[in-house]
């Protein structure tokens, strides 16, 4: 089951984050909630990604166009890091030839 | 040419049009190759006709001032890519990413990719080197066995309350595996060393189980939640009182309280899975037929105290 907040149980839920910080977020779009009947709500998702963001504004002083390309950067590798690790998961799971041409292209490779 | 079309000339940059063919023609006078068998010379006659070429067109000219066009009157190249060099092998700025420290996935990552770090690209890939047939030599070749990856069923209540279970394995030997408490639906556990044999140093893969847990008669569970549906009487309901209630620890006693309904939800805090709740509902069972006190009762209590429960309803029948 996935929890959904609202724009006021978002605010609390996150000790650093202003009301007018979301619209910040939301405006730059590093922030993307769901359009409910209720008003914007925030998946699980969003509020993790909201408490990261508060964490790295705050940590790093980083203004809003900044904090969109670390954001970006962050998205990129989590993305690239889970495509990886479902890759490697199949990998290990072949038969011994297979993995040893794969082996062998990789170091050729890398 | 290499360099400086300006000093191939002899002419300062903000040398006039008309300098600069002057300065050409001096050059081609004395320089040309068939007029002077000097090798220098025909270096020398050769760059100067190339940078008379640039500059003697005044836009030509004007781009190689700008930085626009090298001296060849090649476009520069506008900007260099790291990504190019960022993704190649050995980049100095390689860094990890976040699978060697994994604890399921390190010994995989380090097998396809080595270890990387101090000098990348050097020593990465100890324990293997290719023979100069191209292929690996078997003495020096090492590589991480096979991982396997087996189905589990595991009873209800072995996933709720976590237990020993075994596993036959395709090679025919069996296996002990503990299931942690709570396990749930597709959850994997994985048995290090358990795989395939590795080759030379490598060692074993890992034996990866997916668990399906089984149904159960009488809970279902929802995350570490456990739902009951509870039979009551009657008169249970009417007139409350105790009564026990399966939990996967065995039975507790569950207050029911009068006027209690079909539908009523109770929660026993603490008692489903890893401190979940347990939730029962509660279910009202007529007797398997009424009696006639039963029935002669009801008679008479529906004279003067019948109600409508389907009064919210709004149904036209």
């Amino acid at each position: 089951m996935t929890r959904i907040y609202t724009e006021a149980e978002t605010i609390a839920a996150i000790d650093d984050l202003t009301g007018e910080r979301l619209v910040t977020f939301i405006r730059a779009r590093i922030v993307q909630p769901v359009q409910g009947e209720a008003g914007q709500m925030f998946r699980e998702t969003d509020v993790a990604r909201l408490q990261l963001l508060c964490d790295l504004s705050d940590a790093y002083d980083l203004p809003e166009d900044s904090l969109t390309m670390v954001m970006s950067l962050i998205d990129q590798l989590n993305t690239m890091r889970g495509d990886m690790r479902a890759l490697m998961q199949a990998v290990a799971a072949e038969n011994d030839e297979v993995r040893l041409r794969i082996h062998t292209l990789i170091r050729d490779l890398r | 040419m290499a360099g400086d079309p300006y000093a191939a000339l002899g002419v300062s940059k903000t040398a006039s049009d008309a300098e600069i063919k002057k300065a050409y023609r001096k050059i081609a006078k004395s320089d040309h190759p068939d007029l002077n068998p000097d090798p220098a010379a025909a270096e020398r006659f050769k760059a100067a006709s190339a940078a008379y070429d640039l500059l003697k067109d005044p836009e030509q000219r004007r781009r190689f001032d700008a930085g626009e066009i090298d001296d060849q009157g090649q476009e520069r190249p506008q900007h260099r890519y790291y990504r190019q060099h960022a993704e190649a092998a050995g980049n100095p700025y390689a860094q990890e990413y976040g699978f060697q420290g994994d604890p399921d996935l390190s010994d995989v990552f380090e097998d396809l990719f080595g270890r990387r770090g101090q000098g990348a690209g050097q020593g990465a890939f100890r324990g293997y080197r290719a023979g100069s047939g191209g292929g690996p030599r078997e003495a020096d070749f090492s590589m991480r066995g096979q991982d396997h990856r087996f189905q589990l069923e595991v009873d209800f209540l072995t996933a709720a309350k976590g237990g020993k279970t075994r596993i036959s394995l395709p090679d025919g030997g069996d296996l002990e595996v503990s299931i942690p408490k709570g396990a749930h639906e597709g959850q994997t556990i994985r048995l290090k060393g358990k795989g395939g044999p590795g080759f030379g140093k490598g060692a074993p893969g890992d034996a990866y189980l997916t668990l399906s847990v089984g149904q159960h008669p009488d809970f279902q569970r929802e995350g570490d939640d456990i739902f009951v549906t509870l039979p009551i009487s009657i008169d249970e309901a009417i007139l409350g009182g105790k009564v026990a209630v399966p939990t996967i620890d065995g039975p507790v006693n569950l207050t029911i309280p009068k006027g209690a309904t079909s539908g009523q939800k109770l929660r026993l805090r603490g008692r489903g899975v890893n401190g979940g709740d347990q939730q029962v509902e509660l279910k009202v069972v007529m007797p398997a037929r009424p009696d006639d006190e039963l029935t002669a009762f009801m008679e008479n209590w529906r004279k003067s105290h019948g109600y409508d429960p389907r009064a919210k309803t709004r149904t036209g029948g």
